[in-house]
């Protein structure tokens, strides 16, 4: 248990330290105490249960040493489920799950925590979980202690704790066992500044001996920084599996869009023979998917019913609809191109993005030549790509300057 | 170390911290501490000792006193008893680790059992040592006897309360109905009265009372002093194997599922 684990770089091409493979599971549903009994008939009679809850369907992934994985998706998701899954709680209805991990080497932070036994026999009964010899843990109880710091606190029931104890404790006794995968659910922002430090310091220590986090979590921000892969679950199905960062994107966009609610039509307007100005083609590039900083053309034709020059407004906003820049034609003294009658063109160009990743819309809207009245819009969707985990929506020119003397 | 005896030492360790907790929380708890282990049965002899003796003076105990003649067979069925009430909820206290850590949950019940068949053993013995001392015809080389009896007594217990906390854990009412039926066999159990004073019609059904049998065997023991053993002792075990191997199968078929039920 105490012995190093080999560094990453090592252990990358050795078998999986976990394998999930189309794995799924299903919870019997009963209702009233007959269905209890009936259930308790069926299941003794090596039948399911017959009413069933599927919780996790054809969920697949490796999991290899050093290789931390975020699990993100909203409350009912299957998230729990699957980390019971990974910890051997719950068995699979469907598919196989293959630990090559030392057995017991697996630990939910703060988990099999008795809210009746003091801090310290909570400590035992956490390292006999483990499978830790007493001599061992004779030697590792003053260090969980310490780094609990919990004081007198640790002779006290856990039930008399507040949370932010339980986690400190909890942590404590990761630290100290230091599992071959180390499995936490939403934990990072509890406890003091203080604390927390002691913990993201801990973490990125054992992330860079090779340690592996299951992390789940909401916060986007700690599974980009602490994981190399993501996996967003749907409704107990896999919606996104990949890097941790295309994942977690993809991710928020959907939220993003959600909250926005119904989306907006995104056909070019067809009425451009109606009489009005009108957006009549709308085109990025690149298309669909851009790397920040790159350079965006946003180029497209409106119609004018009169002949003269509409002013042309593009802006962009987040997919949930959250404005983030516009500008148009008459604000900076330029106009679309002539092409013929009633057909005008423009283009225009973003040298180097500033977007953060993302989902955005990019719009374009046709005004009258006086630049009042509002016709027609037509939208683009265009991702953002990137790596980086600065906050926010775009990129402001900054650099850190040395404290002013 | 490989993976099967690494989860054997791990399961001993948790087995381990089990026991002494099921022992802490239990009596070293609460105020009056381990005497209640020996208070509840004490309290009771002498209930029975009032009402039989001296109410209904009640005679023919096997040419026992009545004292001597019940504290040998009160003991072993209130461990009994005590042990299949406790175990039967013991599942629910550890429900907090059941969801969230994989560990084998028999372990549980067997810690429960332990823990209770254990206490109430030292009574036992404690008890049997006032009533030599006091001038009770106690033969205590009987224990030689009476001990491999309370093994196959926690053998049968332990497969029993196997049942009964597996099926607790999805249907609650059986805790409830429980407590009646202990009381009933309880009754119908030769504890309070010799086998001889069964009217003869009714006597094959008593007999047949595998725990009468129990204590039948550990009062020609104690009281009588026959050490030897019979074939019959071999059968009880056998009895008590099959219901354990029988109670395990029912847990093992269910336990993978108290995760979504206990608590």
């Amino acid at each position: 248990m105490s012995a190093a684990l080999p560094s990453a770089a090592t252990a990358a091409d050795a078998a999986p330290l976990l394998r999930l493979a189309g794995v799924g599971k299903d919870y019997a549903k009963v209702e009233t105490r007959g269905g209890r009994l009936k259930l308790v008939y069926d299941l003794l009679r090596g039948h399911g249960a017959r009413h069933v809850f599927r919780a996790l369907d054809e969920v697949s992934l490796d999991l290899r040493r050093g290789e931390s994985l975020g699990v993100v998706g909203e409350n009912g998701a299957g998230k729990s489920t699957l980390l019971k899954m990974i910890a051997g709680v719950v068995k699979p209805t469907r598919g196989t799950v293959v630990v090559n991990g030392r057995v017991g080497a697996l630990l939910e932070l703060g988990s099999g925590f008795h809210p009746d036994y003091t801090g310290l026999a909570n400590i035992d009964l956490a390292a006999a979980l483990l499978g830790l010899a007493p001599a061992e843990l004779a030697a590792k109880r003053e260090e969980i202690v310490a780094f609990a710091d919990l004081g007198s606190h640790i002779d006290d029931p856990i039930k008399h704790y507040s949370s932010g104890m339980v986690v400190r404790l909890g942590f404590a006794v990761a630290t100290a066992l230091t599992p071959d995968i180390l499995i936490t659910d939403e934990v990072l922002a509890v406890g003091d500044e203080s604390f927390q430090r002691k913990c993201i310091a801990w973490m990125e220590r054992y992330l860079e001996d090779g340690g592996t986090l299951i992390l789940c979590s909401h916060g986007m921000y700690h599974v980009q920084k602490l994981c190399r892969h993501a996996l967003w679950l749907k409704d107990g199905r896999v919606a996104g599996y990949g890097a941790a960062a295309d994942v977690t994107q993809a991710y928020l966009a959907y939220h993003e869009e959600k909250s926005a609610g119904a989306k907006r039509p995104s056909t070019p307007a067809a009425a451009s023979a109606a009489g009005i100005y009108a957006i009549t083609s709308l085109a990025l590039e690149p298309s669909e998917r851009i790397a920040q900083g790159e350079p965006l053309v946003v180029r497209g034709q409106a119609f004018s019913p009169d002949g003269r020059a509409p002013v042309v407004l593009v802006g962009i906003v987040r997919a949930d609809g959250t404005p983030v820049y516009g500008v148009a034609t008459d604000m900076e003294d330029t106009a679309p191109v002539r092409l013929d009658a009633n057909r005008y063109a423009f283009a225009l160009e973003l040298p180097a993005l500033a977007l953060l990743p993302g989902k955005y819309l990019v719009r374009a809207h046709a005004l009258d030549p006086e630049g009042v009245r509002l016709f027609d819009h037509v939208e683009r969707e265009i991702v953002v790509s990137g790596q980086t985990r600065e906050l926010g929506l775009v990129r402001l020119p900054h650099r850190w300057n040395p404290p002013a003397s | 170390m490989n993976a099967d005896a690494r989860a054997g030492t791990r399961n001993r360790a948790l087995a381990r911290n089990f026991f002494f907790r099921e022992l802490s929380t239990r009596y070293l708890g609460s105020v009056s501490g381990l005497a209640w282990a020996l208070v509840h049965p004490l309290a009771l002899l002498g209930v029975y000792y009032f009402v039989f003796t001296k109410v209904f003076r009640a005679t023919g105990f096997a040419g026992q006193s009545f004292l001597a003649f019940v504290a040998v067979a009160l003991w072993p069925w209130l461990a009994a008893q005590e042990s299949l009430q406790r175990a039967t909820v013991s599942l629910n206290g550890y429900a907090g680790l059941i969801r969230k850590v994989a560990f084998p949950h028999e372990i549980v019940v067997y810690a429960s059992v332990a823990a209770t068949l254990a206490l109430q053993f030292a009574g036992y013995l404690a008890v049997l040592v006032v009533l030599r001392v006091g001038g009770e015809p106690i033969h205590l080389e009987g224990l030689v006897v009476a001990l491999p009896l309370w093994c196959i007594m926690a053998v049968a217990v332990a497969g029993l309360a196997l049942m009964l906390a597996a099926l607790q854990v999805f249907v609650r009412d059986v805790e409830h109905v429980l407590m009646p039926v202990l009381m009933i066999v309880m009754y119908l159990t030769p504890i309070l009265y010799p086998l001889t004073l069964v009217p003869d019609d009714l006597r094959p059904w008593v007999a047949a009372n595998p725990f009468g049998w129990l204590v039948s065997r550990m009062r020609d023991a104690l009281l009588e002093g026959h050490l030897a053993l019979q074939w019959g002792d071999a059968l009880a075990a056998m009895v008590a194997l099959a219901l354990f191997a029988a109670g395990r199968a029912l847990f093992l078929r269910l336990s993978p599922h108290f995760e979504d039920f206990v608590g």
